[in-house]
C-alpha cells in the first residue's frame, strides 16, 4: 500500500482515465484525459493498462506527500516537477521512497502533465469510469477533484523496470504547428470568405476556456449568422460557432448534443496535442481531408 | 438518409431535417440496432440524427455500409419502440412557477389554461442532451408555443419544468438556463447512485400531473429521507 498525502491541491487536478463511452444516448459527457496519448504513455511507464486512472495536473501542481514505496511516471506538459526539490525527469519510471514529497514549479512547456502510479488506485468509479464527471461529482466521483489534506491509496502493482521516453518519441507539445480539421457536418453552411477567415487567421484561447470546450476570442470576420441546426450530437474535438461568429472547441466534458452550426472536427492526435495550449495561447487550424475509400 | 464523416472516430447518420415522430421513430430504431454492433463505442439519438461513435476495428466505410444494410431491412411495421408510460408529478403554484406570469402575457392563456393543456398531452422523449438526464420533450400543443427568455438565468432548480418553443422538459440538476419555468416536480430526474441514472431514455413517453404545494413539500420530503420509492420510477 502507498499513500498520497495532498498537502496542496494544486490550481486543478483531477483524476482522470480514458472516460466513460457508451452512456451519451444518456446525456451524459465522455470526460477522460484532455491529452490521452500522454495519459497512456504515463501509464505504460509504470505498468498500469492505459485506461487506468491518472491524476491530470493543469499548469500549478499540486504538493504531494508520499507514504511507502510506490513507482510513477510524469508526462504531458513540463511543470517543473521536483522530488524533495531537486528537479526530476519527465517520461521516465522513477521510484518513490517513504516521506519522499513531489511538487511543481513554473510551468515551462504545455498545459497538462499526467501522473501515473504503478498499481490500483482505491477510488470511487461511476458508469465505468474513474474521471471525474463534469456535473453532480460529489455524488459520482467524489474522490476524482482533488482536494487539499485529500489522501488516496494505492494497491501497489508488481515492480516494474525503470523505463524511458526519449524526446524523439514524445508526443508534440508544439503550438507553432496548426491543429488537423476535419470538415464538419455543416461545413458547407458557411461561406467561401468565412472558411478562408477560418483557415487564415489565427484564434487566442480565451481565459474562459476549460475542460467543456476552449472559447476562441476572435469571431470570423463579417459572420452572418447560420440557419440554426435542430440539436444534434457534439463530441470531443467538434468546432462550433456561434452566433456572434465565434468558435468554440468541445473538449472532453463537452455535453452530448448542440444546435450551433459544426463547421469542423479536430484529429484525434491533434486534439492531444491541443490539450495542451493555454488560455493566451494562439491557434491556426489547417484542413485534413482523410482519404475515405469509396 | 446520409452518412457523413464526423471526426475520424466517429460518423453521423442524418435523417430528414425536421422535428417529426415518425422520423425520431427511425432514428431510435437504427440507435436500438447499433447498440449491439461491437466496433461503436457510443450513441448519441437525437431528433433526426444519430451520432455514431466507433472504434479502431472498423472505419467509416465499413460501418457506414453496414448501416446501410440495417436500415435497408428495416421497414416502418419494425418501429414498434412500445414506450414505457412514466407520470411526473408537477407543483404548477409560486414558489416554483418562476415565468408563469411570462408565459400568460406570451400565450395569452390564464394559468389554469396553460397548467391543463400541459398535463393533457401525452409527450415523446425525443432526445437527451444539454445536461446528463435532461429529456426533450415534444411536441407542445401550439397555444403553449414560448420563445425562451431573453436573458437565461444563470442558475434553474433541479426539477424545473419549462418551455421552449415547441419543446418541454425538466432540469435534472441546478444548471444556468433559458428556458420559461413554469412548475417544478419533486422526482428527481438523474440518480447517480441508480443503475440506470437517468429516469428518462429517448422513446418514453411521458405524462404531467398537476399537483399542491402540499404534496409537492410531502413528496420532496419523502425523497430527502428516502423513503419514496424511486424504483416505481426508475425501476
Amino acid at each position: 500500500m502507498a499513500r498520497l498525502h495532498f498537502l496542496k491541491s494544486g490550481l486543478q487536478t483531477t483524476i482522470q482515465d480514458l472516460g466513460r463511452q457508451g452512456v451519451q444516448d444518456l446525456g451524459i459527457p465522455i470526460n477522460g484525459a484532455m491529452d490521452k496519448a500522454s495519459a497512456q504513455l504515463a501509464n505504460q511507464l509504470v505498468g498500469n493498462d492505459a485506461n487506468s486512472p491518472v491524476l491530470e495536473i493543469t499548469l500549478l501542481g499540486p504538493k504531494i506527500q508520499f507514504e511507502g514505496q510506490c513507482q510513477i511516471a510524469i508526462t504531458g506538459a513540463n511543470l517543473s516537477a521536483e522530488i524533495n526539490g531537486s528537479i526530476i525527469p519527465q517520461f521516465k519510471t522513477i521510484n518513490i521512497n517513504h516521506g519522499d514529497m513531489l511538487s511543481f514549479g513554473k510551468p515551462v512547456t504545455g498545459c497538462r502533465a499526467y501522473l501515473a502510479i504503478n498499481g490500483r488506485w482505491d477510488i470511487q468509479s461511476w458508469l465505468g469510469s474513474y474521471s471525474a464527471s463534469a456535473t453532480n461529482t460529489a455524488q459520482t466521483t467524489p474522490d476524482s477533484i482533488i482536494a487539499k489534506d485529500q489522501i488516496i491509496e494505492i494497491i501497489r502493482g508488481k515492480e516494474q523496470p525503470i523505463i524511458a521516453i526519449s524526446e524523439s518519441e514524445r508526443p508534440s507539445l508544439s503550438i507553432e504547428a496548426p491543429i488537423k480539421v476535419y470538415p464538419g457536418p455543416e461545413f458547407e453552411v458557411f461561406s467561401a470568405v468565412e472558411k478562408q477567415c477560418f483557415f487564415g487567421d489565427s484564434f487566442t484561447i480565451g481565459q474562459d476556456s476549460n475542460r467543456m470546450g476552449y472559447r476562441l476570442k476572435e469571431a470570423l470576420k463579417g459572420y452572418t449568422q447560420k440557419v440554426e441546426v435542430i440539436s444534434s450530437g457534439v463530441i470531443p474535438g467538434t468546432i462550433q460557432i456561434t452566433n456572434s461568429g465565434q468558435p468554440i472547441v468541445l473538449m472532453a466534458d463537452a455535453q452530448t448534443t448542440g444546435g450551433y452550426p459544426r463547421i469542423a472536427n479536430v484529429s484525434s492526435t491533434d486534439l492531444d496535442r491541443l490539450a495542451q495550449f493555454k488560455p493566451g495561447d494562439k491557434v491556426r487550424f489547417e484542413l485534413k481531408y482523410k482519404p475515405i475509400e469509396i | 438518409m446520409k452518412i457523413v464523416p464526423f471526426g475520424d472516430s466517429a460518423l453521423l447518420v442524418n435523417f430528414e431535417q425536421k422535428i417529426d415522430i415518425v422520423i425520431n421513430n427511425q432514428v431510435l430504431s437504427l440507435f436500438k440496432q447499433l447498440q449491439e454492433v461491437k466496433e461503436v463505442t457510443f450513441l448519441i439519438p437525437a431528433y433526426c440524427s444519430l451520432t455514431v461513435g466507433f472504434g479502431d476495428q472498423t472505419s467509416f466505410k465499413t460501418l457506414s455500409k453496414q448501416i446501410e444494410e440495417i436500415t435497408s431491412k428495416s421497414q416502418s411495421t419494425d418501429l414498434n419502440l412500445n414506450p414505457r408510460l412514466i407520470e411526473i408529478p408537477v407543483c404548477y403554484e409560486a414558489p416554483h412557477a418562476l415565468d408563469m406570469s411570462e408565459v400568460t402575457e406570451k400565450t395569452g392563456l390564464t394559468q389554469q389554461e396553460i397548467i391543463d393543456t400541459h398535463c393533457l398531452e401525452t409527450y415523446k422523449v425525443y432526445m437527451l442532451g444539454f445536461v446528463a438526464g435532461f429529456a426533450y420533450l415534444g411536441s407542445l400543443p401550439e397555444q403553449l408555443f414560448c420563445p425562451r427568455k431573453t436573458d437565461p438565468r444563470k442558475e434553474v432548480l433541479a426539477g424545473s419544468v419549462g418551455l421552449a418553443g415547441l419543446q418541454t422538459g425538466i432540469y435534472p440538476a441546478n444548471a444556468p438556463g433559458g428556458w420559461q419555468i413554469i412548475g417544478r416536480t419533486p422526482i428527481p430526474t438523474f440518480n447517480p447512485k441508480a443503475e440506470n441514472p437517468t429516469l428518462f431514455k429517448a422513446g418514453d413517453a411521458v405524462k404531467f400531473k398537476s399537483i399542491s404545494s402540499v404534496e409537492f413539500e410531502e413528496i420532496e420530503k419523502q425523497v430527502s429521507s428516502n423513503t419514496f420509492n424511486l424504483e416505481e420510477y426508475y425501476g
